[in-house]
């Protein structure tokens, strides 16, 4: 017990004097979270619209005026010609063509269906179908309100295909921030704890010390804890940071309770502790510590549910979700925060995380003892 | 325990594959002994005390160290022997005080014990006026004392030293070797590899290994006369290239 104490104590004082990480591990977690909040937004915004009225009508100014006039379209361009608005298209200058051919309003007042050209940037293919989506309903509205104004009847046959459209339109700017920044929160995390243990033992590698560390009668056990401890608390650290901050400037609420916050965190903190222990121990150089954490991040954070739902996942996807801590701890941070679930509703996901997070420390552990026995140079 | 050899090898052997790295090592060192571990790179001196030192697991033969059997009883035997690599490898980023506390600390001494040690210690190496200091800051030479006390802090029996004095200038050297000497003088075992010559001479005895076997064991004087040669030196190229 004294030996850890002493080695705890150490860690810290290492700690202590290694500013440039300090400054990463306290100050970044925020600057992150204010900037990926923003940024990572899944609602519609900024869509540029670029116009071709071949029809000159006032139906036809209607329907662009009302492109002009939505929060998702801005306006772009106005082509002269077929052959501009395509280009304009192919040179990325907006992201939706619409050509209002001639003969429009004439359609629309008879009673037939109007036909209208949209063309969209589909490389960015999510922004693609429902920018396509949202601009068919904005033609729709306008072109039945127009119809109706001048017949006193709305075409009941287009008003289901109105009304699912209907759910984008009111999707409140906040609900996607609110889904995001407990997802920001679970990444911090995870990269804090994950990627400073992964790195701390190769330094000690690295640098030779280990093998004067492994002379000693240090258990692999003490050695692991003592390593993870000091990142684990900041890790907690942060968590807590990020949740204030979340609260103050995001309103992002706590409808359930820290505690069950914390049992999450812990247990989910053992297996990224445990499995930056297990990279570092397998790897000699910190560039290829760093490089095994990354790889793994980036398969966590995909498959955790952050950017994707996870129910919107191909079988063998949603397979390996539930191999994800990740997943997991995600589950447990929206559900805490924004559901107010509580220990009986997340039983399932924190007894999994305990499980995991023994099976990586003690992967870590033995790790250690195979390091200890075969040494380095 | 008297009477019983601080080190004790009898077919001590390691391979790694295919490549033999020490065959069959052979050696007996009394209690108090300072004893000369010689060999060219790669001749399987550093694999051989990693052994001794429960480092690395011998893939055959027996030893014991300071009254512990080697792969056997790893935790009394890591309590017992104090190691400096040749690589340094103190933190540079603790001080001199806190690298000596950190390193008795994790055998367990109490902070009282640590005092204590650390004023003995500390003036012994030349280190005093320099408790403060990070250790980053200080030239080799300092450098190479600190870990020797940072081994010494938990009062081992038997000191291994691999290649202790390398880089360093020979007045530091030594200085270097006095302390040494204190250390046998208060009845440590201290079995040192090194790559001057000069130092074999202050050895009690002297091995030289050459791609993993020990080719000669004697005193540095029995060498000389078995050999020929007029000085270490000699004694060792003369062997080496045999």
């Amino acid at each position: 017990m004294r030996a850890l104490r002493c080695l705890v104590r150490k860690e810290f004082r290492q700690l202590r004097r290694d500013t440039a990480l300090l400054r990463v591990v306290f100050a970044l977690p925020i600057f992150q979270l204010l900037v990926l909040s923003y940024a990572l937004n899944n609602d519609l915004r900024n869509v540029r619209v670029a116009t071709l009225d071949e029809d000159r009508t006032a139906l036809s100014r209607t329907v662009l005026d009302a492109f002009a006039a939505s929060d998702v379209f801005v306006p772009g361009p106005a082509a002269r010609d077929g052959d501009e608005l395509e280009a304009l298209l192919r040179a990325g200058a907006c992201d939706l063509a619409v050509r209002v051919p001639a003969g429009f309003e004439r359609d629309a007042l008879a009673g037939r269906v109007p036909s209208l050209g949209l063309d969209v940037d589909g490389t960015n293919s999510s922004l693609a179908g429902r920018g396509a989506g949202y601009a068919g309903a904005i033609v729709m509205r306008e072109a039945e309100r127009f119809a109706a104004a001048q017949a006193g009847a709305v075409p009941p046959a287009s008003a289901s295909r109105v009304a699912t459209v209907v759910r984008f339109l009111y999707n409140p700017e906040l609900e996607s921030r609110l889904f995001m920044v407990p997802g920001v929160i679970v990444m911090l995390v995870t990269i804090v704890s994950a990627l400073a243990t992964g790195m701390a033992v190769v330094r000690e590698k690295e640098l030779g010390t280990l093998d004067q560390v492994l002379v000693t009668p240090l258990t692999p056990l003490q050695y692991a804890v003592g390593k993870a401890l000091p990142f684990g608390l900041i890790a907690l650290v942060d968590l807590a940071l990020a949740t204030a901050f979340a609260r103050l400037w995001f309103h992002v609420p706590m409808l359930g309770s820290p505690w069950v916050l914390l049992l999450g965190v812990s247990a989910y903190l053992l297996t990224t502790l445990g499995l930056g222990l297990l990279a570092s121990a397998v790897s000699n150089t910190q560039q290829q510590a760093m490089f095994t954490v990354w790889f793994f991040l980036v398969f966590a954070i995909m498959l955790s549910g952050f950017f994707f739902p996870v129910d919107n996942m191909p079988e063998w996807a949603r397979w390996l979700t539930r191999i994800n801590p990740m997943r997991y701890f995600m589950d447990i941070v929206r559900g805490v925060l924004l559901r107010g679930a509580g220990l009986a509703d997340l039983r399932g996901e924190l007894l999994t995380l305990l499980g995991m997070g023994v099976a990586a420390f003690g992967g870590a552990v033995l790790a250690f003892r195979r390091e200890g026995a075969a040494g380095g140079g | 325990m008297s009477g019983e050899a601080a080190v004790f090898a009898r077919g001590l052997t390691r391979r790694f594959g295919d490549f033999t790295a020490v065959e069959s090592l052979d050696l007996e060192v009394a209690g108090g002994e300072i004893f000369g571990f010689l060999g060219a790179n790669g001749a399987g001196k550093t694999t051989a005390i990693r052994m001794l030192c429960g480092l690395l697991p011998p893939s055959g033969g027996e030893a014991r160290v300071a009254g512990c059997r080697v792969g056997r009883d790893t935790g009394a035997l890591k309590r017992r022997i104090g190691y400096m690599s040749q690589r340094f490898s103190l933190y540079e980023d603790l001080t001199v005080l806190e690298n000596l506390e950190f390193f008795g600390g994790v055998y367990g001494l109490g902070r009282a014990e640590l005092a204590a040690r650390a004023d003995e210690l500390l003036p012994r190496l030349g280190l005093d006026a320099e408790r403060g200091r990070l250790t980053g800051s200080l030239p080799l030479g300092y450098k190479q004392r600190l870990s020797l006390g940072c081994a010494l802090a938990h009062r081992p029996r038997v000191l291994f030293l691999d290649e202790p004095t390398g880089g360093v200038d020979p007045v530091a050297r030594r200085g270097f070797w006095d302390l040494i000497y204190e250390q046998a003088a208060d009845g440590v075992t201290v079995f040192v590899t090194t790559h001057y010559m000069d130092e074999a001479e202050y050895c009690g005895r002297v091995s030289i290994m050459v791609q993993g076997r020990v080719v000669a064991l004697d005193t540095p004087s029995g060498l000389k006369a078995r050999t020929g040669g007029v000085d270490m030196q000699d004694v060792f190229l003369r062997l080496v290239d045999a």
